[in-house]
């Protein structure tokens, strides 16, 4: 079947909806042609974007007002809001800012037999009703279709700095990071990676103030972390388009973990994620999957929507 | 039989097998020790569980639920009865499972920043457990020294600190659920597990369902860093719109305090009556400003708040010299409710959002509204996320009094949702705000709510007759209903 490009939401409505009915299955969709920012209240840092908006395209216009969506997935350029909350994507400044849940207040979805939803609100504190938001995060777009989300914001920091330092080897790169986060500094960003044949580069990076980031930078360094770095690590890991593998394990187990992993890896390590091209690691029965499918069953009966997507 | 009436007592069969599973001693059925189960801190609606058990660790919550399966018996989780929503009455009675004796710090992980406590672990201990690795745990309710974390969970709570950390959704990695058919489930991330899980967010769709998914029996919290230091400050204004005005100032000029909060003039006065932090009782409203962080440049920040209190007429901004005067400060916040028996024998607190824009707006409305039912009626508010809370005062001994005080607070939160926002900010649903779901969502909203609650509790054993509109109500509230109508 061909990509189906809905022109708006009652088309997408109607498109969802017959295929419900028929009891066809819609694997892709292209909402690119929504693609407006609905409200952006500067005010209130709130904003309601429609989902087929790319994230850089967002990010601009946020800018022109000194804000934000504190995230930094890949390819910001092509991503749309929509990919970016399915897939619940998100980059080096995950440490500081947290995961896209994190920011999403109100949500707008398209359920498999067409209904429209809303979920949460357009402000920044709300506990009416369940969170079905934190359901459509993540769900790789088998339990309905977001069409649209809004976000709480930040200020765009007044200053970002990174610095960096290669490590003699993976111990050396552990015991430096138990010295960052034994210290008083608060970094947004601490990565680890490694390209091949070479050594491992543990990158920091700070957010704020001038005062705090010139403070922390000066910190950093003496504890040996002092050439001035960027995130372009970051941007070339992600430019490859082969699927990276990920693996998420307690940030002190992160090194243990790395010894295993036989390849380049790009690793968050304040969060203990490491992301590598490579053998698939193990896969692990999950005791939560018959709940899980009944959730997908229940929101989807007919099959209209991909697959469940998890491992079993 | 009328609503919230007692079908028929637990039959002494189901009584023995509790008390088989649970032991004697943590089992309640007697009438005059029910009574404290009655009902949690919105007093409005009452009502008997059948019984009350109170479990030692998930294998026994486990078995109780099983039984209760078996035998058709609604289940209510009680963590520490502090909901002001209603959120844990047995509204046709049922098996009340509390969590009281569930109440240990398992496990601190200062490395991994990490705490792993059982469901009934009070909020405060948390934070106290890991001070001395200069940490803590963010949310932080008002209630924070009676309330549990499972009932946070259940509750998504809040605070005054979650204008910069967010709410529990925002701190909680994971944690082990007893469903209603008594499977034992942990949803998120593992005690020793990476943060990232596969699968669907079971973790974050669970949070905030009021209890009606399961009983949650472990929890794994996410500690942070303690901030270096503190800049708290005190504006005094002699109006709730100057003090509204310059919370927006404060954002827009891009400063993200770690608290921002309003009291006006009646708070005050009672606060300050009760107990006397040297607040002027003449004034229209106080904000409690709290910058945190590193020490670097938060001096600069602090001038910059008082430079914008003062452009919105300012009288004054006291700055806390010492970690004591801020103790005291956040003291007279958190203490305001208490408070108000000095102002009145009954209050109605209310929790409307509006989006922070509209805060002169809805304040109008609420003098308004006061003046229109003739009751008084303070605010004490976490201004920083627009997340106020009326406190509607009455006199329950005069019908009249109370019917217009329900009035008053259904007005207001109206015109929070008439203004792009939200009838409750952290309390929650329960029964009390029912018949706000519908006026706040659509049919087709409420629907797909049902279906996930369909997923968790297809028997809607769980906690039932909250949220959703049609639920039973307690037989004393529509005598309560009656008068108002």
């Amino acid at each position: 079947m061909p990509t189906l490009a809905p022109t708006d939401l009652t088309q997408l409505s109607e498109l969802l909806s017959c295929a419900s009915v028929k009891g066809e299955r819609i694997d892709e969709l292209n909402l690119s042609a929504l693609n407006k920012i609905i409200e952006h209240r500067p005010e209130d840092m709130t904003v309601t974007v429609e989902a087929g908006k790319t994230v850089a395209a967002l990010q601009t216009e946020l800018r022109k007002q000194g804000q934000w969506l504190p995230i930094d997935p890949p390819n910001p350029e092509t991503l749309t809001i929509g990919s970016l909350l399915a897939e619940n994507l998100n980059g080096p400044r995950r440490l500081g800012f947290g995961t896209i849940r994190d920011w999403l207040i109100g949500i707008r979805v398209a359920l498999a037999d067409g209904t429209l939803i809303r979920s949460g609100g357009k402000v920044v504190k709300n506990v009416a009703g369940y969170d079905l938001m934190k359901a459509f995060v993540g769900s790789r777009g088998t339990l309905g279709v977001i069409v649209e989300a809004t976000f709480k914001l930040r200020p765009v920091p007044e200053v970002e700095s990174f610095a960096e330092t290669t490590c003699d080897s993976l111990e050396s790169a552990d015991k430096l990071i138990q010295q960052v986060v034994d210290s008083p500094l608060c970094p947004v960003v601490l990565d680890l990676h490694q390209l091949p044949g070479s050594n491992p580069i543990l990158v920091i990076g700070f957010a704020g103030t001038a005062d705090e980031v010139e403070w922390q930078i000066g910190q950093a360094k003496t504890l040996g972390i002092q050439t001035p770095a960027s995130l372009e690590y970051d941007r070339t890991f992600w430019s490859n388009t082969t699927p990276a593998h990920s693996v998420s394990v307690l940030p002190s187990k992160l090194v243990e973990a790395l010894q295993k992993v036989d390849a380049p890896f790009l690793a968050r390590a304040g969060n203990g994620i490491i992301y590598y091209r490579g053998a698939a690691p193990a896969v692990v029965t999950n005791p939560n999957t018959a709940l899980m499918q009944r959730l997908k069953t229940t929101f989807d009966p007919r099959q209209t929507l991909p697959d469940f997507p998890f491992a079993k | 039989m009328p609503y919230g009436t007692v079908a028929e007592q637990i039959s002494p069969q189901i009584q023995q097998a509790l008390i088989g599973i649970v032991g004697k001693e943590n089992v309640i059925c007697g009438h005059e020790e029910l009574l404290v189960y009655e009902c949690d801190a919105y007093t409005l609606e009452k009502n008997l569980p059948n019984a009350v058990v109170l479990p030692r660790n998930s294998k026994e919550v486990a078995e109780v639920v099983r039984l209760c399966a078996k035998h058709n018996l609604p289940i209510i989780p009680r963590g520490a009865g502090t909901s002001l929503s209603g959120s844990v009455l047995a509204v046709t009675g049922g098996v009340m499972i509390g969590l009281a004796r569930m109440n240990r710090i398992l496990d601190l992980d200062h490395r991994n920043r990490r705490a792993l406590v059982e469901g009934g672990c009070v909020n405060a201990w948390v934070t106290n457990a890991a001070k001395s690795h200069g940490l803590l745990y963010a949310p932080d309710p008002s209630s924070q020294s009676a309330c549990t974390i499972g009932g946070n969970v259940a509750m998504n709570s809040g605070g005054p600190h979650t204008l910069k950390y967010g709410v529990t959704t925002n701190h909680v990695l994971g944690y082990e659920i007893v469903l209603p058919d008594g499977e034992v489930l942990w949803f998120g991330t593992t005690p020793d597990g990476g943060e990232d899980v596969d699968g669907y967010d079971l973790r974050g769709t669970a949070i905030g369902s009021e209890g009606m998914f399961g009983i949650v029996t472990r929890v794994l919290v996410r500690l942070i860093k303690a901030p270096q230091a503190f800049k708290t400050m005190l504006g005094i204004f002699e109006s709730v719109d100057d003090a509204s005005q310059t919370v927006s100032d404060i954002i827009a000029a891009g400063i993200v305090p770690g608290a921002l909060e309003m009291m006006d003039q009646l708070i005050t006065q009672a606060v300050e009556a009760a107990y006397h932090f040297g607040f002027p009782t003449d004034a229209g409203a106080v904000l409690i400003v709290e910058l945190d962080g590193l020490g670097a440049g938060l001096d600069k920040q602090a001038e910059r708040v008082v430079e914008i209190c003062k452009q919105n007429r300012a009288r004054e901004v006291r700055m806390a010299k010492t970690e004591q005067e801020r103790a005291d400060l956040w003291k007279s916040r958190k203490r305001a409710f208490g408070a108000i028996g000095r102002l009145s024998p009954n209050f109605l607190t209310q929790d409307g959002v509006v989006p922070r824009s509209q805060l002169p707006a809805i304040m109008k409305f609420i003098r308004q509204t006061s003046e229109e039912c003739g009751l008084r009626i303070p605010n004490v508010f976490h201004a920083g996320d627009g997340n106020i809370h009326p406190l509607v005062l009455y006199d329950e001994r005069d019908p009249d009094q109370v019917r217009r005080a329900i009035d008053a607070g259904n007005v207001i939160l109206e015109k929070c949702i008439e203004l792009g926002g939200s009838a409750t900010g952290e309390h929650g649903i329960g029964v009390e705000k029912i018949d706000f779901m519908e006026k706040q969502f659509t049919k087709d909203d409420l629907d797909a709510m049902r279906k996930l609650r369909s997923v968790f509790d297809p028997d809607q054993r769980c906690n039932p007759h909250k949220m959703f509109p049609g639920s039973k109500r307690c037989g004393d509230f529509h005598h309560r209903k009656q008068i108002s109508a």
